[in-house]
């Protein structure tokens, strides 16, 4: 066994053990930076195969989406510093069935495949070999799927925000009233407000 | 043994550099204010010693293991971003193609280091400066990435030794003259420096750090140094040509750049004022993301053939 064989089984036991501990554990922060973890070895991995700016840009990507996901989750969600036990899985027979039946749907692929025998040059540049691929014969693909996930996340953003907390927002969100059909309750804003005082700014 | 080497060098580079950051610390700040500072020397050395012996902090249920763990990443980060910048000629521990694009992990792995250094500890001045730090820091990385991108673009290649041959010719400060001051701003950032310290500042009692002490926070501190450091001898490479020059070895020379940029971040750190957290994102998204993309598009009419 070579140094790399023995890398990437310790690797792959990495990413494994933290993918499994994302869902046994009990915190969302934790749930997010155990993924980042998994991820990073699956990133690893990749190095290992001499896909350098594959492996790297994994370990970006991951890096930036896991740390913003973490702090949305604990933004909007009621555990606010993430260290709160909460349970953290929904039907979890059927996804752990549904999870062990994709793990052996994918684990028989490379076991029955009978993979060609090509050793790449080693004077070949895959960096440069990747971008020719990515901006050069597939660049319509390339850029028609960045430009449609990026609509696809504005539309969603604007979806899910009509529905504010109060109603529709663009009917204009005013929380319910204490009585059924009475004035809305809280603070009103400023500009309805009779008393046109200064507010609570400093005196002039 | 020549890797032995390398990583040896790397290690005591961070080492020696952290203590000049300590030192000049001290001397700016004795400089500023106008006080004598007759143990300018010592005084870092004290803080370690005082760091070492002094009582562990404990807060409620806390994650132990990051808490520990956050640290360590900092400083390991720190030693993976040096790893890549060539010392000599074809001289760098870790020579990947893709060096850039692992200075660009680094970057935000220490953004991941900082947050969850703040979250392990279960307290709230902690929590906030890891929030505040991660929406400001998110934002200095976006505009780093564009000023490398532009780096890049004379070099065609991720290499950092291929940048570094690149400014044969003419330095990449001079070629893209928003670079080095956009890059800059970055530093200040992944080390938690001056006006970009919205993690650890004293306006929230030391932030992340609030509830930690002895070698856990001494690992901390000099993880920040050590980041600046690492920076510093980034930036050299990308912009200043980084061990070439004339007469002297290339040690000699990365090691001079490195250290007038220490300087410089330094300086910097005690001279300007940290804004509001609102305020900076609003600088950052409205006025040096968009000086990010005229560098790129300066660094790319440059570089057309």
């Amino acid at each position: 066994m070579t140094a790399i064989d023995a890398a990437f089984w310790a690797l792959g036991l990495i990413a494994l053990a933290a993918g499994y501990r994302v869902f046994r554990t009990d915190s969302m922060v934790r749930a997010s930076f155990l993924l980042l973890a998994s991820f990073v070895a699956v990133g690893a991995i990749m190095l290992l195969l001499a896909a350098e700016y594959l492996g790297f840009a994994t370990i970006f990507m991951m890096a930036v989406e896991m740390t913003v996901m973490a702090l949305f989750m604990v933004m909007f969600m009621m555990n606010p510093a993430g260290l709160n036990p909460m349970n953290m899985v929904h039907q979890p027979r059927l996804a752990a069935a549904a999870g062990i039946a994709a793990f052996a749907g994918l684990a028989v692929i490379p076991l029955l495949t009978d993979f060609p025998d090509r050793p790449a040059d080693r004077q070949a540049d895959p960096i440069a070999a990747l971008g020719n691929e990515l901006l050069g014969g597939s660049m319509l693909i390339f850029e028609s799927a960045g430009v449609t996930l990026l609509a696809t996340m504005i539309g969603a953003v604007i979806l899910s925000s009509r529905s504010g907390r109060y109603g529709p927002s663009d009917h204009g969100s005013v929380p319910p009233g204490l009585e059924p059909g009475g004035e809305p309750a809280g603070r009103r804003p400023k500009s309805e407000q009779r008393d046109h005082s200064d507010g609570g700014g400093h005196a002039s | 043994m020549t890797l032995a080497l390398q990583l040896a060098s790397v290690a005591l580079l961070l080492a020696a550099g952290a203590y000049v950051v300590a030192v000049m610390d001290g001397l700016v700040g004795a400089a500023l204010s106008g006080a004598p500072q007759p143990r300018v020397l010592r005084q870092p050395l004290e803080r370690l010693g005082r760091r070492l012996v002094q009582q562990k902090t404990e807060t409620e249920k806390p994650d132990r293991v990051t808490r520990v763990l956050a640290p360590a990443l900092y400083a390991a980060l720190a030693a993976a971003g040096l790893s890549v910048v060539p010392l000599a000629d074809d001289w760098a521990a870790v020579d990947v193609e893709a060096g850039i694009v692992l200075w660009g992990s680094v970057e935000v792995l220490t953004v991941a280091a900082v947050f969850l250094h703040g979250w392990s500890p279960n307290s709230q001045l902690p929590l906030i400066g890891a929030y505040r730090y991660v929406a400001i820091g998110l934002s200095a990385m976006l505009v780093s990435m564009f000023v490398l991108i532009g780096v890049a673009l004379p070099a065609q290649s991720l290499n950092i030794g291929e940048i570094v041959e690149s400014q044969r010719s003419l330095w990449n400060v001079v070629r893209q003259p928003l670079g080095l001051p956009l890059f800059l701003v970055l530093g200040l950032s992944v080390s938690l420096r001056g006006p970009l310290d919205y993690a650890d500042s004293a306006d929230i009692a030391g932030g992340t750090s609030a509830e930690s002490s002895g070698s856990e926070r001494l690992v901390w501190q000099a993880a920040r140094s050590a980041m600046l450091v690492s920076f510093a001898a980034m930036a050299s490479a990308a912009f200043l040509g980084g061990h070439s020059g004339p007469w002297l070895p290339g040690p000699v020379w990365l090691l001079a750049k490195t250290t007038l940029l220490l300087a410089v971040l330094v300086v910097l750190g005690h001279l300007l004022a940290r804004a509001l957290p609102s305020r900076m994102m609003t600088l950052m998204w409205t006025v040096l993301l968009p000086l990010a993309f005229a560098d790129l598009a300066i660094a790319g009419l440059g570089a057309l053939p």
